[in-house]
Formats: C-alpha cells, structure tokens, sequence
C-alpha cells in the first residue's frame, strides 16, 4: 500500500494491516491516531502547566514590587495635596524604569494592576493611577490592541479605557457600536456613553435589538458611576422609543435618579399593550411615591393579568397616601389568588400609620389562612 | 494612637488604607475573612476603636461580624466599605447598627474624615 | 435454520458496527463542540464581570434551596458557607426533611431561629410543612428554614422549597455539597447574557470532594480523590462536564442538570409540576417536563452549561453504596424514557424529540443491553471456536485507545482551561486512571445499569428512600 521502508519490527503489523478487511484496516489507523492524540494531549497538558507556572512565578515576584512602587513612589507624592490635583503633575516613576518595562507582560501586569486600583480608590489617587498609567506609556499598549484583529482584544482595550477614562474619538468607537459581533458592540457603546463628550445617550436612539440583562447590569454602572455626566431626562426614550428594553431600562433609569419630571411619560406609557412593559412602569410609579397615580392604578385594576395588579397593590403600598385602605381591604379580603391577597396585605401593612384599626379589625375576623397571611405581612423577621 | 481592624479580601485595599490612614496616627490591623476578623477580636478582647468591614467575605460575612460586635456591652463602631450597590443590603447594615458606608472606590480624604469623625464621637 | 441464524448472527454484526461508529462519531463531535463551547465560554469572561455584577443593584434574586436529612455532622459550617456566597439579593431556604437526629436543634441554636407564621402557599403539593423559622438575629435574615414531614425523596423536600420561594430563579444543591463562593454571580451571568432565548436552566462542572481540604465549609485545596473508586468517578465527571454537557450546551441540547447543582427558571419549573417524588432521576426528569412544557407553549427556551467547577460532592467510596448510587440512576433512566416515550423521534419536541431522547435511549438507556450481549455473543463465539483473534484483539485495542483518548481531551480541556490541581503529578495521577477505567470501572457500572433497569421491570420496592443523602459517611 504505502512503499516507505518500515522498520523491522513493524513488518508484522504492516502485514496484517495489508491482508486485513476494511473495518480492521480503519481500527488500525484510529488505534494510532487514538495514541498519537493522547499523546499529544499530555504534552498539551504539561506545556500550559508549565506555562501557567511560570506566570505565576513571575506574577508573585513582580506584582508586590508594582503594588509598592505604586504606593510609595506615586500614591506618597508630597506635591499632592488633599484638594487640589493636576493633570500636568510629573510622577516620580524612576522605579517603574528598573523593571523589565520592555516586555508586554510586564506592562500588562501593570495595567491590570492600576486598575485593580482604580477600583478600589478615587479621587486624587485615582487621577494619579491615571497620570502613572499615561506616563508610563501603557495607554499605548491599550491602543495597539485597540487595532488588533481579535474582537476580545478589543473588547479589553475598550474596558481599559473606560477604567483609566480616558477619552476617545467618535471616529474609533462609532464604527464599533456597529459590529457584528455582539460582545464588541456592547463594549463600544458602553464606552461610547462613558467617554463621549458629545451625545452620550445618542445610541438610545438608534439601538434596535434588545438590550439583554447583562447590558443593562454594565449600563447601569457606567451611567451611575460617571461623575461628570450629563443625565438627561429619560421621559424622552419613554415616549418615543420603539425598542421595549430601551424603554424599561429607562424606567429604571428614572427610578434610580428620582426623575419627578418624568412621571406624565410614565403614566402615558400604563395605556401600552405590552403588560410586562405596564407592570415595570407601574412599579416605576409605585417606587417613586407618586400620590397621583393611585386613582388611575386602581381604576385599571380589575382590567390587568395577575402578575399587573400585583404590582398595582404593591405600588399602592410604596405610595402609602392611605387613600386606598379600603380597596386593599377588599382585594385581601375577596381575591381568589393567594398571590393577590399576600399583596394587598403587604400593602395595608404598609399603610399601617393610618390602617391601624383596620388591621386589628381583619385580624380579629379573618378565616385562619388570612390571619397567616397577616401575621406573615406583619412580622419584621420576614423580609420577603 | 487608635486602633483599626480592616477586614477586607481584596488584596490592594489593605494597601491603599493604610496609606491613607497614616501610622503615626493609626495602628491598622488586617484581615482577610470573616473568620481570622473573629480570631482576631476574640484575641484582643474586642480591644479597638473601630472596625472597617466589606459585607461579602469568606467564613463570615459583614453583617455577622457587625452583629457580634454591635451586640456587645461597648459597642465598637463599624464603617462598611463594599462596592455593594444594592440599597437592600445597605439598609440591612445601617439597620444592624453600622455607623457608616462607603461605596468603592473610595475616596482618601472621604474615608479619612470619617474614620476621625467616628474616633472623636466614640472616644 | 443455520441459514436463519447465519443472516441474524450478520444483521447483529452490522447493527453492533452502525452503532459503534455512531457513537464514536458523537463522541468525537463532543469534544469538538465542548472546544468550542468552552473557547467562547473564556473569551467572553473575565473575573471584573463578577464583580460588576456583586456590586449591582440589577442583579435578579435567587433562591437557593438545600434540603438536608439527617446532616447534623456538618449542618452549621454548610450554611455558614452558604451564608457568605457572593451575591447581593438571594436568600436560602433549608428544608429539614424530618430528620430524625439534631439537624434542627443545632439550626435553632446556632442561628437564633424561631417559629414564624409564614404564609405558606403550597403550589405543588408536597408531605406536609410542620413549621417554619427564621432568624431573629438580622445578620441571618436571609436564612429561612422549613421543617417538613419526611418525604422518602429529594422531590418532595425541594418542592416544599420551590413553593416558599421568593425570587424568579432558584439554584438546587445538596446540604453536603461545597459551593465556590462564586457559585451564584457563575450561574447567573450566562443567564443574563443570552441572546433571545429564555434560559430555564443551567447547570456548572461538579466534582468529587473526597480528598480535597475543607475549612469550616470552605474549599481550600482541590485535589483528585485518592481512592480508586472515587477518582475513577472524578475523572468520569470531567469526561461527563467538560466534555459532554459542555458539548451538549454548544447545540443547546443539555440532557440533564445534575442535581447536585443547578438554576431553574421558578415558574417553568412550576409550572411544570415540580420534582416527581417517585422518580429515581428526578432532577433530569425535571428537566424533561420543563422541556416538554417550554415545547408546549411556544417558549423558545435554552439550558446551558459552564466549565468552572463550582461544586464539590462526597463520592460514594465502597462498592456497595455506589452500586446502589448507579443502580438507582439507571433506573430513573429506564423511567424517565418510559414516562416520556411519547417525545422519541416527535419533531414536535425539536431537538429534545430528535437528538436528545433519541440519544438518551440508544446511547444511554441501551448501550450497557448491548454492551452486555456483546461480550456474550463474544464469549459463545470463543467457546464455539469462531474468532479470528488478532482482529478481535484489534478492535478491541481501537475501543480502548480511543475511550482513553477520549477521557484524556476531556481532562486537557478542564486543564488549558482552569488549571485546576496544585500540581502536574497530580494532574498525571489523574491521567493514569483511564487506563484501568476501561477493565476495572466500566463493566462495574454495566452490571449496575442492568441492576437498575431489572429493578424498573420488577418494580423493586425502593427500600432507601433517602439514600442519596445518607449513603456516606462524613469526613469532612
């Protein structure tokens, strides 16, 4: 078959192999691929040990020399004082020079460090993390990956960037919101809210796909953990907006900036089709104390699916106008669902300033299922 | 001269307390977890003047090591330093009696403040 | 009549070679896919994320439920373990399922519980709940605890937890086994990131504890089993995690969550019933009807896997208690393809009707039936004089090098990426087992399956109830 020299030794099985029908044929081939694989998959396995040791070798040994030089020859600058901090300030970064700054890991490792520490510290240390990583140069590093081929590099000099603030152009990021592939885009604009210095929330607009959980979790800080950002009134992504993640992120959004302004959008937005859309905007009413609304919420009440009226009871207990004891009264003690009645107890607990004598009433009446549900509601141990 | 127990599992938190408490002021002791925090204080007697605590940590959480300490005759006063940002755990803290908070990344002159405001209350 | 038995004795022949190729097909696609699985599992993760998500108020609750009988060995340092997981909104809830030793006193001591009247709404029906307690000290609040009527299963005790659940999502374990601290921020993340599908369900790598060092609830030393049972298990978990579910997860066609660790979706899981307290599989059969009831509805849903190992589980150490472990698995297959027949080649069901069930029943469900007439059939053609030798010997050096190659990727795999173990001579400690896997472990399970599929047709009264928890001894 094959007319290379065989050794000696292999004659034997070369014989068998040539005489031998198709399937034993095929078996000997994968007997040695099979072989061949493993060991190959040892030798695999030993490398990236080896690898894996040595860098971490390497890592022990340099990282506490970084973290002391980090401290004691820039944190420790006398010229800085507790108020006042500039970005033309010199560090002292001689020490930096005496490690072997010439090879990529080692500047890795100081990037990731810096980081490591800019989050845990602000203020003027965390501007001179800043100087230190541009003195050094690194912020040419992050650059050069931000041109490299691989999404996940670029991906990771996005989060550098957006660490170290520093800012980039539209023109680099813009092109990248736009990309295929979806880790890449949501790095970009996340970037892009954070480092833009003209429309931070232009891509609001334009957005079409749903923003998933994970986005809004990342959004979320990045919009709440820049200083210097302009928040603009969310109502506007409410009204027009057609994309249904945009619009309940937004609520949130409202909700976490306490954005009264905002309230006649919300309520305009209880008219949607969608019900998992009402339910967050009553809960967005609900949580920003909204006196107003309750005469609107209970009159939709008995047209919603389940999972809206609870949150209309809830919203009528973070309200707590005491207007409504005895429509709560009512729910608790008419509903069929348990779900309805735990609510609307929850509630008047939580109207308890003025529903005191209601409460003692429907304790003292209630069958022993809703006399649980009470005492439940009731008791400060239960969270939930 | 004050004593400080940091009771953090970051590693380059400890670094950067101590730099902004100076020493000559502040003698600051750190542990990693939940569980060295109580060796620690069972060691001491509960002898200082004030404790920093992150809420998730190994062995025992922030809001245990706030619940021994708070109960105790002479209460030590407890700032948290998390990078916790969900209100529910922060009340949960205030309500287990802590006298501050801190949301990471700190800021120096932030954290300093109240550390001397929280000592002078207490001394 | 020679002529008859001629053509079957071929048939038998052909069938046996179709199906050991397909096999070794699947297999090899496994390790393809888990590759890719796992490449773009690494890619998309690094360790900030985690701590982005910790530090959000976004992140969704979760419930963790642990049903415990009989634990009191190591009951307080479990939960304490528990307790200190990273996460910002969850809560656990311990089902004490009627133990009958101090597993509940040691709870209310340890933890300041006390009795609370707790609105309990029981949604799938379960063995009564006798009490419930909570903490009156708040650094515990999170901690509720149901104290139930023995219910002979896991079902029974989860279900009583799935019913008092706060939150949307729920992570199922087992008081004995060890979380990594970051079990909860692993297990959500993935759920959170995917693109247009609803995940009901997803699972993480388990491994064996046996010969790990623990403090205080804590892994602090992760180390192969040095029994050769349990590290025969350890490495055909890596083969079944890393390999096989990670494989699976790449074409969303995860088979099974284990029971030992997993997040459900709250109201699939519901509303699919809940745990079947007289299966012997329950977490997989679960995981069936979430499917069939997604299929049912129109939810276009995902189940997936991670590599990490997040949970480490007491493996059974004597033959006989793992015989019994097997033996009762297998048997929860032979049910559970039996309940479901219903679902085998229905391309109503997607690919849980055309790749997985198919799977589970010709490659799971068969392969020990098949396995075993195999070596029979070998055995009467040997006495009969009818084997050509070298190529039977052949064949089968092909089935073992290739079982060894096989088991080998799947270890390189958890390796290149995790690096788990302190060093590289435990690591070809662990390389040497599947050498003898093949002679010594595989016919043990075997004959258990068959044990198990025996007990299925006969009806065998099941005469431990609570076996998965109580089979072992503690060490820890």
């Amino acid at each position: 078959m094959l007319d290379i020299q065989v050794p000696a030794f292999l004659e034997p099985a070369m014989n068998t192999f040539r005489y031998a029908p198709l399937a034993i044929q095929l078996a000997m081939i994968f007997i040695v691929i099979a072989a061949t694989g493993t060991l190959l998959a040892y030798f695999s396995i030993l490398r990236s040990r080896y690898l894996g040791y040595r860098r971490d070798k390497r890592l022990s040994y340099l990282l506490p020399k970084v973290d002391n030089l980090i401290i004691e020859e820039v944190l420790t600058n006398p010229e800085v004082t507790e108020t006042s901090y500039s970005d033309q300030l010199i560090l002292n970064t001689e020490g930096f020079q005496e490690l072997p700054m010439h090879k990529k890991w080692v500047r890795e490792a100081i990037t990731g460090r810096i980081m490591h520490f800019r989050r845990n510290v602000r203020g003027n240390m965390g501007q001179m993390l800043r100087s230190l990583y541009m003195q050094l140069d690194l912020d040419k590093d992050t650059m050069k990956k931000m041109k490299s081929g691989k999404w996940e590099k670029k991906v990771q000099a996005l989060t550098e960037f957006i660490n170290m603030d520093m800012s980039i152009s539209d023109v680099t990021i813009l092109p990248l919101t736009n990309s295929r592939n979806r880790e890449l885009r949501a790095a970009a604009r996340h970037a892009y809210i954070k480092l833009s210095k003209n429309e931070p929330f232009k891509f609001f607009d334009v957005v079409t796909e749903p923003l998933l959980m994970w986005d809004q979790v990342e959004l979320f800080r990045i919009i709440s953990s820049t200083e210097d950002i302009a928040i603009p009134n969310f109502a506007r992504w409410i009204t027009y907006s057609s994309n249904k993640s945009v619009v309940s992120f937004c609520l949130k959004l409202i909700v976490h900036y306490n954005q009264l302004p905002a309230v006649p959008a919300v309520i305009k937005l209880l008219d949607t089709k969608d019900h998992y859309l009402r339910a967050n905007a009553i809960n967005c009413l609900g949580k920003l104390r909204v006196p107003d609304v309750e005469e609107k919420l209970v009159s939709l009440y008995s047209s919603q699916p389940l999972h809206c009226q609870i949150e209309i009871l809830k919203a009528l207990g973070r309200i707590s106008s005491g207007r409504y004891i005895d429509f709560l009264k009512q729910e608790f003690l008419h509903s069929t669902d348990f779900d309805l009645r735990k609510s609307a107890a929850k509630s008047l607990v939580k109207n308890e300033w003025i529903a005191s004598q209601v409460l003692r009433e429907l304790i003292d009446t209630a069958n022993p299922e809703n006399l649980r549900i009470l005492k439940h509601c009731m008791n400060p141990l239960i969270k939930y | 001269m004050s004593k400080i127990l940091l009771v953090e599992d970051d590693e380059i938190m400890p670094k950067i307390v101590a730099r902004i408490l100076p020493a000559s002021e502040y003698e600051l002791h750190h542990v990693s977890n939940g569980k060295e925090a109580f060796e620690k204080l069972d060691s001491t007697n509960y002898g200082y003047d004030l404790i920093i605590t992150d809420i998730m940590m190994p062995y025992a959480n922030g809001f245990e090591i706030l619940s021994k300490v708070k109960n105790r005759e002479r209460p030590i006063p407890v700032i948290i330093v998390s990078n916790a940002g969900n209100e529910d755990m922060i009340m949960e803290g205030f309500k287990l009696g802590a006298d501050d908070f801190l949301k990471k990344p700190i800021i120096p002159a932030e954290l300093l403040i109240r550390v001397k405001r929280l000592l002078m209350k207490n001394k | 009549m020679s002529g008859i038995l001629e053509t079957l004795g071929k048939l038998y022949e052909s069938t046996l070679f179709v199906y050991g190729l397909v096999l070794l097909i699947v297999y090899a696609l496994l390790a393809f896919f888990s590759m890719l699985a796992i490449r773009s599992y690494l890619r998309k993760n690094n360790d900030h994320q985690l701590d982005v998500l910790a530090s959000s108020p976004m992140a969704p609750g979760i419930t963790i439920l642990a049903p415990a009988f009989n634990e009191g060995l190591t009951i307080i340092s479990n939960v304490r373990s528990l307790l200190t997981l990273n996460y910002p909104r969850y809560e656990i809830v311990l089902i004490n399922d009627g133990s009958t030793d101090n597993t509940m006193q040691q709870l209310i001591d340890e933890f300041k519980m006390v009795v609370v009247e707790y609105a309990y709404n029981a949604k799938i029906r379960t063995q009564p709940v006798k009490k419930i307690y909570k903490s009156t000290d708040p650094a515990y609040s999170s901690l509720l605890v149901i104290d139930k009527v023995n219910g002979k299963s896991k079902a029974d005790a989860v279900n009583a937890g799935i019913n008092i659940a706060t939150f949307s999502y729920f992570v199922c374990t087992d008081v004995d086994c060890i979380l990594h601290k970051d079990t909860l921020l692993e297990l959500i993340k993935p759920v959170m990131q995917e693109e247009g599908k609803r995940v009901i369900a997803i699972g993480a790598t388990l491994r064996i504890a046996n010969s790990c060092e623990f403090d205080e609830g804590v892994m602090t030393r992760m180390r192969p089993p040095r029994q050769l049972l349990p590290r025969f298990q350890e490495v055909e978990y890596i083969r079944s995690f890393v390999l096989g579910k990670m494989g699976w997860s790449y074409i969303n066609c995860v088979p099974n969550v284990s029971g030992g660790l997993g997040l459900f979706d709250k109201e699939v899981a519901i509303r699919s019933g809940g745990y079947d307290h007289s299966s012997f599989g329950e977490d997989m059969e679960l995981l069936t009807r979430m499917c069939r009831y997604a299929h049912d509805n129109h939810i276009d849903y995902s189940i997936r896997y991670i590599p990490k190992t997040l949970c480490w589980t007491e493996a059974p150490s004597t033959l006989k208690i793992f015989n019994r472990q097997r033996t009762r698995w297998s048997r929860g297959l032979a049910q559970l393809i039996y309940a479901h027949f219903g679902m085998f080649m229905n391309p109503r069901y997607g690919k849980m009707g055309l790749i997985i069930f198919p799977f589970n029943f010709f490659f799971e469900l068969l392969a020990p039936l098949i396995e075993f007439t195999g070596v029979v059939s070998y055995i009467v053609l040997a006495i009969m004089g009818r084997i050509n030798w070298p190529y039977a010997l052949l064949l089968l050096l092909f089935v073992y090098t290739y079982s060894v190659m096989i088991t080998t990727i799947s270890i390189l795999w958890d390796q290149l990426s995790f690096r788990y173990y302190k060093s590289w001579k435990e690591v070809l400690y662990l390389c040497m087992t599947p050498f003898m896997e093949f002679l010594l472990y595989h016919p043990l399970i075997v004959v258990y399956s068959l044990r198990g599929y025996y007990y299925f047709l006969t009806g065998k009264k099941s005469t431990w109830g609570n076996m998965q928890r109580q089979g072992f001894g503690k060490k820890k």
